[in-house]
């Protein structure tokens, strides 16, 4: 029963406490396992992801982490703080928000520094994980002057630098040319296989095959409408239809119209 | 009726992103910092504080010949470090006589500064005379100015932003005003990149704004909107500061490596205000 990371019960969240973004869920995620939340925009999957992070906490119901429950005041003293944020590590959906410092090579330094790292370990740090992103060339730049997916891979970057057991990924993908979603992809098959636990948000059908064993669908209610394994669900077409995550496409095949689908795993032609 | 209405807003919105281009480019942009040459190999510090005594010099010196030495050393400087000398030389005294004129022009004429006539004329029947000592401390004062904003141009030119805040770590003021200062600079950028794609987006919306009402209320409106998108994204960066580990005391990367060229080059510094200082002196 140990190796239940997050545990959430009832979790309702507001933001200014009239704009509703989490209405009701249910969720238990395992050591080393691979998950993906998907639904359309507005759902709720980054207020997730930041209720996981103890970024925000829950209005009604509750989030356990690593057995403790995840309260307002449990990250006032710097050593819980600390513990907790070695252990779980968020890449933001905006790169610009993540990034925040005035060279690549600080950001990536951080939150090693903040959480205590001698800066000779944060300096090893630093050239290893550039390697892992191949973002060598980039570290003496200014961070918000990159390409979308340049920053996106200092994100990453700036998280792998802590190293922590668990990933949080919102919208990894988006807006990114399909080299560099490959990268990502990899990366974070990769991560799961050295036993990391994984929960990525995306709306991008085509890639949670890869990087997801479990699926949790959210609605237009910000709740759980259907939680499964990852190929059950991708082959609920009316379920992903009704929560537009798929829609039909109008094709001209050898001359003649035709409607089809988009198949999510499929490559689309 | 039409036409020139639009050359109108044509210029004034061409001036607007002119000047935005400018702004990003000049003092955002890290081009030259990031050239190869000699003022881009010495260690921030060593550079900051050599610069720091030639701006003292050049303030303090009452000999135009002198300060035009220091001058000539800057440009020398320039070339050695990669900058077009033109570009640099355009940069820096395009709004140098328009900061300096206001001040200076006054005290040309003999009621301010009363002396030796150089040059005498007559404006709408009032008679004008430049006097001697008024053009010298006019053309000192030029001198002065032209020196000093080309050596705090020249430092930032080939400093990255990132070390001059560290400088300024290593000086003692405190990570979280740097880290602040550091910010700050980016929001600018980010706001500068904001208001120029929201009038491309107009412009691309409303035609070539050609109904000026609609298109003015629209760039308000985002003007207001991109100011709560910014005090918005303050408070998630905050989150993303907190997510990787931030308490309230930020620690940032410390270590520069100096070099003996430069113990050279701070000597060499040292030994050419000094110089300055003591011809200054003696003459
Ligand atoms: N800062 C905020 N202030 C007010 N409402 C917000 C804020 N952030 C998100 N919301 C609302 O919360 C809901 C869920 O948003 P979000 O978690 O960002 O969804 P997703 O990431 O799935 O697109 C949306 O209806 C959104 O309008
Ligand atoms: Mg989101």
């Amino acid at each position: 029963m140990n190796d239940i990371i997050f545990d959430l019960k009832n979790v309702q969240f507001s933001y200014l406490g009239k704009f509703p973004a989490l209405c009701g869920v249910d969720m238990t995620i395992r050591s080393g396992e691979k998950i993906a939340v998907i639904g359309a925009n507005g759902t709720g999957k980054s207020t997730l992801l930041q209720l996981l992070d103890g970024l925000i906490f829950p209005d009604h119901g509750h989030v356990t982490a690593f057995g403790e429950k995840l309260l307002e005041n449990s990250h006032v003293d710097e050593k819980t703080a600390h513990r907790f944020r070695k252990r779980v590590g968020l890449v933001f959906q905006n790169a610009d928000i993540q990034l925040f410092c005035p060279s690549v090579r600080e950001d990536i330094a951080f939150g090693p520094l903040q959480l205590g790292v001698a800066e000779e370990e944060v300096d090893r740090r630093i050239q290893e994980v550039a390697q892992v992103l191949d973002i060598q060339h980039l570290l003496e730049r200014v961070p918000h002057q990159l390409s979308i997916g340049e920053k996106r891979r200092v994100a990453i970057a700036s998280v792998l630098a802590i190293d922590p057991d668990v990933y949080l990924f919102d919208e990894p993908t988006a807006g990114l040319d399909p080299l560099t979603v490959r990268h990502i992809i990899d990366f974070i098959v990769h991560a799961n296989r050295l036993g990391k636990t994984i929960i990525t948000a995306t709306h991008d059908l085509h890639i949670i095959g890869e990087i997801a064993d479990t699926v949790y669908v959210f609605d237009r209610n910000k709740r759980i409408v259907r939680g499964g394994a990852t190929q059950t669900v991708l082959n609920d077409r009316s379920l992903l239809e009704a929560n537009n995550l798929i829609h039909i496409h109008q094709h001209h095949h050898n001359g003649k119209e035709h409607v089809h689908q988009h198949l999510p795993l499929e490559p689309h032609d | 009726m039409s036409n020139p209405v639009h050359k109108k807003s044509d210029f004034i919105e061409r001036s607007i992103l002119s000047a935005l281009a400018f702004l990003k480019d000049a003092t955002l942009s890290e081009e030259y910092a990031n050239r190869k040459g000699l003022l881009q190999s010495l260690d921030p510090r060593f550079k900051t504080i050599s610069f720091f005594a030639f701006l003292v010099t050049a303030v303090s010196l009452k000999n135009v010949v002198l300060i035009g030495t220091l001058y000539g050393l800057c440009l020398l400087l320039a070339f050695l470090s990669s900058i077009p000398v033109r570009h640099f030389l355009v940069r820096t005294l395009l709004f140098i006589p328009l900061f300096s004129l206001c001040i200076v022009l006054p005290t040309l004429f003999s009621i301010v500064t009363p002396g030796e006539a150089v040059w005498s004329f007559n404006i709408l029947g009032i008679s004008a005379v430049i006097t001697r000592p008024g053009f010298d401390g006019a053309l000192l004062f030029v001198v002065r100015i032209a020196t000093s904003v080309s050596l705090v141009v020249l430092l930032s030119l080939t400093t990255r932003h990132s070390e001059l805040l560290k400088v300024l770590r290593v000086f003692g003021v405190p990570p979280i005003f740097v880290l602040t200062v550091s910010m700050s600079y980016r929001y600018l950028y980010l706001f500068a990149t904001m208001v120029e794609n929201i009038f491309t987006a107009v412009k691309s919306r409303v035609g070539v704004v050609s109904h000026q009402r609609h298109g003015q209320n629209i760039v308000a409106w985002n003007i207001a909107n991109t100011w709560n998108r910014t005090t918005q994204m303050s408070e998630e960066v905050y989150m993303a500061m907190l997510s990787r580990g931030y308490t309230g005391e930020p620690r940032l990367l410390s270590a520069f490596q100096a070099t003996p060229k430069d113990w050279v080059w701070l000597l060499g510094a040292v030994i050419i205000c000094a110089s300055l200082f003591y011809r200054g002196y003696t003459l």
